[in-house]
């Protein structure tokens, strides 16, 4: 090849690089320009945010829970920092406010150039200490910032609930939040988020050289709406009190009855209980235990606390999502469906009288009819002792297992394969269980109410994956998983049958007011800043149930007649004035093996003329009527106005 | 022999003849318009860096007039001292301390003196002296290269390209690959030859890649030319604000020194040196922009232009190698703002603020222009006297 060809073909390689960089020019900016001159021209401008003072949560008297104050805090503009400077302003910063450099240099990091971030608040010393020396702390600003303030500490945590950073999962359902404003993590604050946030105010400006060059009208900040509760903070105080009383004695007892030999598995721990208004379904008071101090999320749980709380699931409100079975309080639901249904008695049963609708609750059952012939003995929980010939009055009082297998297996007998085989989960239904129950609080709990489809559906799972234990094997090879005995079981709230104690509070409100089941609520109305009305958050009626006034009535004077005369009539006999006015029923409910008993008590006053339900459950408190309706019985005192005394053992009774 | 007789020995005799006046226009308006640039960039702290620049600028012009004057055929006597003294120079970087982590220049008090930048000069006279023939009866002969130059020139252009490399001024280092290969080609390798140095230069990339021969910082060049997020506030933020500035300009630009540009509210780092093209693209637009790069390739033509019509081999391949190290600057740095060259940190030629590399590059054009000025035929000379 010719010196001059070489030389051309050079030249023409070089025509093609330039070829290159001219085509890539024109897509850069012809093609993409316009885009790319839009973003840059909004890039240059700076937000300063400024976070709106959260709204203020007060209880139906007008207490204030929850507020908003302004602290200094120490902020870092990046933009008013050169490259040079950032070392020297971090250790300074770092030893000022005696936090780790490695912490501020993170989060500097993080808010990117021209960024600006909360480095943290700080006290009015610090403020002042640090403001002394801003003409070396290039680009440090003292800002005024809304931080949160709960005056009630942990009393009512779970109800109000807690705040935190919005984590990925909020990012990505809300994708313009504020990844630098904490947002509500539970309870109301989290429910009524959009109410309490307010709008943050912003300041757009333009630096160059560390110069505000350019700046765009601010807006102000607008404070959050303010939320008034149903629940009364004395009676939550009260209610709580009560509960820890419960569950102090709880672990007594299990001590006594560890030194006298009998088998007791785990501390008492947990509790909860609900206080509901009959007519309103206003939740008057809702606690659960362990609870936690939300004000630790203010300014950032640290983790080992963070874990530990979680660990003993503090954060759980066991009130709305604790499940747990509601054994002999759900005798109140099968007395009224036995009562309004006419519910046949079985045949062929020794000591089931169907003329007199009578049961002899001698404390066995003995059940004929197995598949290969032979005849099953159930023991009641009274057994050896024999209460003799009963009706459903005398059956609710001495809660009488015996009497309401006999209505369970009835009806499995007389309808079973029909629809009317459900009779008794439809009324559940109804009431309530098996469904949330619309509580304006997070995370609530279903609850399972059994029947045959369910089990069928649960079967085929377990089928397809043999992993999933949702029921014995055994039952995977019968003609259908749902026996006579789990509808047995479940006209005694036992077996698979699990509800929540607001969803036990609920059926018994809506037993109490002739039928009416509404959502409940735990906030009363929305209030502006100035506190002028928003909006009254109204109760919802779920559906009215016709219940006759003659079985309200049976069942209210039977209630009455467990706490004077039976099961929580030791419980109930300090009461003091207008025992009368006050009813209610024990329960205890059988849970897993190497788990002690669940202690349940569902509370109605007053008789004539309902007002409150008060539920009350202790996990693996014990029985019913020894743990569980000494702590009811309390919270019916403050609620009836009667002397507080004191929580002691009442009856070992289901 | 007085230094007098010397110099008028070595200076070239004008008579009718004149300096490529396209060259020297073409460069004059480059670095007119990179002046006007540079202000654009750094007027926020007032005029100072442009001030600076125009000292270079005049310097560099000197420095034009001077190699424009001198015979090119006399390097090839004192190419050996220069090519000591040079990298001698390059071992001194090594003894003063580093600015941003980087040995590349010897502080000189009122600027820092960057022998790499002459070190590229100093190696295409290298190998124009090395490749061309040295007699008229090489000249005659076979137009092939052997395989012992082909070696040899590598290895000349191996010892300051690990120097450098070692500074570390990656981009430099591949500048001299680049002007190696584009020397060899025109002074007749084989394609086996060309294919064979290719092929050794992918075995060096694998070998660099594979024993981790490049330091983190080059690694994340690279990685960040094809996922800008892997350091969105540093180069990538770089490469994101220079890909803004320009893309923003659009056709005709935002205007020259106007206010609320992200030239003016200093967005892209560096924007006075390696990225000064950022400040054309966002200023002057497409149009500013092609206009430029119409300006350098017009600078290569009259390179090329150089190379056919010179005297002799030595000159032709001086001038050839001149117009790739440019190519190559053009390529990289410009390729470099809009996203398809990796960052290197090579300036552009006459418009990025810097002395060493503006007087480096008008010491190229001025050796150029006397091969120019002494090409044959000369107006009023036979051929090849």
């Amino acid at each position: 090849m010719k010196f001059a060809v070489r030389l051309s073909v050079l030249g023409l390689a070089f025509v093609a690089l330039f070829s290159v960089l001219g085509l890539r020019l024109w897509f850069v900016q012809v093609a993409e320009g316009p885009a790319i001159a839009r973003a840059a021209e909004e890039q240059t401008w700076i937000q300063k945010t400024a976070h709106a003072p959260r709204g203020e949560i007060f209880d139906r008297e007008g207490r204030t829970l929850a507020t908003s104050r302004f602290v200094p805090a120490v902020v870092i503009d990046r933009t008013f920092v050169q490259p040079d400077e950032k070392d020297t302003l971090i250790q300074r910063i770092s030893a000022l406010l005696g936090m780790p450099a490695s912490e501020i240099e993170h989060a500097y990091e993080e808010a990117g150039i021209n960024g600006r971030f909360q480095v943290a608040t700080v006290s009015n010393d610090v403020a002042y200490q640090v403001s002394e020396q801003l003409d070396q702390l290039p680009g440090v600003e003292i800002a005024k910032v809304p931080e949160r303030v709960y005056l009630s500490g942990p009393t009512l945590a779970h109800v109000i609930g807690h705040l935190g950073l919005p984590n990925q999962a909020d990012l990505e359902e809300i994708p313009d939040l504020d990844p630098t404003l904490r947002i509500g993590k539970l309870g109301v604050e989290r429910v009524y988020d959009e109410f309490l946030q307010g709008t943050s105010g912003v300041l757009e400006y333009r630096v160059r050289r560390g110069e505000i060059i350019d700046q765009r009208p601010s807006v102000e900040p607008v404070p959050g709406h303010s939320i008034q509760l149903t629940l009364d903070l004395q009676l939550q105080q009260l209610v709580e009190l009560a509960l820890e009383d419960g569950i102090a004695l709880s672990n007594s007892e299990k001590e006594k009855n560890r030194a006298e030999g009998e088998d007791v598995f785990n501390e008492t721990q947990r509790a909860a209980a609900v206080v509901l208004d009959v007519n309103t379904f206003d939740v008057l008071a809702l606690a659960s235990f362990p609870d936690f101090d939300p004000q630790l999320f203010v300014t950032g749980i640290d983790e080992d606390t963070f874990a530990a709380l979680n660990d003993s699931r503090a954060f759980n409100n066991l009130a709305v999502s604790g499940q747990y079975p509601p054994a002999s309080t759900f005798k109140a639901i099968t007395y009224t469906v036995f009562e309004e249904e006419n519910l046949p008695f079985p045949a062929e049963i020794e000591g089931v009288d169907p003329a007199t609708r009578e049961v002899n609750c001698d404390g066995q059952l003995v059940l004929p009819n197995l598949a290969d012939g032979s005849p099953q003995e159930k023991n009641d929980w009274y057994f050896p002792r024999d209460l003799g010939w009963m009706n459903i009055h005398g059956a609710l009082e001495n809660s009488c297992n015996i009497f309401f297998w006999n209505i369970g297996l009835g009806t499995w007998q007389a309808y079973q394969g029909e629809p009317r085989e459900t009779v008794l989960q439809d009324w559940a239904k109804s009431l309530g269980y098996g469904a949330e129950t619309g509580v304006d609080l997070a995370n609530e709990a279903q609850g399972v109410v059994p029947t045959r489809a369910l089990f069928e559906e649960w079967a085929e799972l377990q089928r397809q994956n043999p992993d999933i234990r949702l029921l014995d094997s055994s039952r995977l090879d019968l003609a259908s998983p749902f026996l006579g005995g789990d509808l047995m079981d479940f006209a005694i709230g036992q077996g698979a049958f699990v509800a929540t104690p607001l969803q036990v509070a609920v059926s018994y409100a809506a037993l109490a007011n002739g039928g009416s089941v509404m959502e409940p609520r735990v906030v009363e109305r929305i209030l502006d800043p100035s506190g002028d009305l928003v909006e009254e958050v109204g109760t919802r009626l779920v559906r009215s149930i016709p219940i006759s006034e003659e079985t309200r009535r049976a069942l209210l004077q039977d209630l009455n007649r467990v706490v004077t005369s039976g099961t929580a009539s030791s419980a109930f006999e300090d009461f003091g004035e207008g025992l009368d006015q006050v009813g209610g029923k024990t329960g205890t409910g059988q849970s897993s093996a190497n788990r002690d008993n669940h202690a349940w008590f569902v509370g109605v006053a007053p008789i004539d003329n309902p007002q409150y339900v008060v539920a009350v459950v202790i996990e693996e408190g014990g029985s019913g009527g020894g743990i569980a309706a000494p702590v009811a019985r309390r919270i019916l005192q403050a609620l009836m106005g009667n002397e507080l005394t004191p929580i002691d053992f009442g009856q070992e009774a289901d | 022999m007085t230094v007098r007789t010397r110099l008028r020995e070595v200076a070239v005799v004008r008579r009718d003849n004149h300096s490529d006046r396209i060259l020297l226009g073409t460069m004059l308006a480059l670095s007119g318009f990179g002046l006007l640039m540079i202000f654009s960039a750094t007027r926020a702290t007032g005029t100072f860096s442009m001030e600076r620049q125009m000292i270079f600028v005049a310097a560099g012009l000197i420095i034009y007039m001077l190699a424009s004057n001198i015979d090119y055929r006399e390097y090839r006597v004192i190419v050996p001292i220069v090519s000591v003294v040079t990298l001698l120079l390059l071992l001194a970087v090594f003894l003063f301390d580093p600015i941003n982590n980087v040995r590349r220049w010897i502080p000189l008090g009122f600027f820092n003196f960057q022998p790499a930048e002459f070190a590229k000069v100093v190696v295409i006279v290298v190998l124009a002296g090395l490749l061309a023939p040295a007699s008229r009866d090489d000249y005659e002969g076979p137009r092939t290269l052997s395989w012992k130059k082909v070696g040899q020139a590598m290895a000349i252009v191996v010892i300051p390209g690990v120097l450098i490399y070692r500074q570390p001024d990656l981009g430099t280092t591949l500048v001299f690959g680049f002007i190696l290969v584009s020397m060899l080609f025109v002074s007749g390798a084989t394609w086996r030859q060309m294919v064979t140095i290719l092929i050794g230069t992918v075995a060096g990339v694998v070998a660099v890649f594979q024993f981790d021969l490049l330091n983190d910082y080059q690694m994340n060049r690279l990685r960040t030319l094809f996922d800008p997020n892997i350091d969105p506030q540093g180069l990538g933020y770089q490469l994101a604000q220079s890909k803004n500035a320009i893309g923003s300009g659009q056709i005709f630009g935002k205007g020259v020194l106007r206010e609320g540009t992200l030239t003016y509210f200093e967005y892209v780092p560096e924007q006075e040196n390696d990225f000064i093209f950022t400040a054309v693209g966002e200023q002057l637009g497409f149009v500013g922009g092609v206009l430029v790069l119409a300006a350098f390739a017009v600078i290569v033509w009259r390179l090329l232009v150089i190379a056919a019509n010179a005297r002799d081999r030595f000159g032709a391949l001086i001038a050839s190698g001149v117009a790739a190290m440019i190519m190559f600057h053009v390529m990289v740095n410009v390729g470099m703002t809009i996203g398809i060259m990796p960052v290197t940190g090579l300036p552009l030629p006459f418009l990025s603020q810097g002395g060493s590399f503006y007087m480096a590059m008008t010491l190229a054009l001025g050796i150029a222009n006397s091969v120019w000025l002494l090409r044959t035929p000369v107006p009023g000379q036979n051929q090849l006297t």
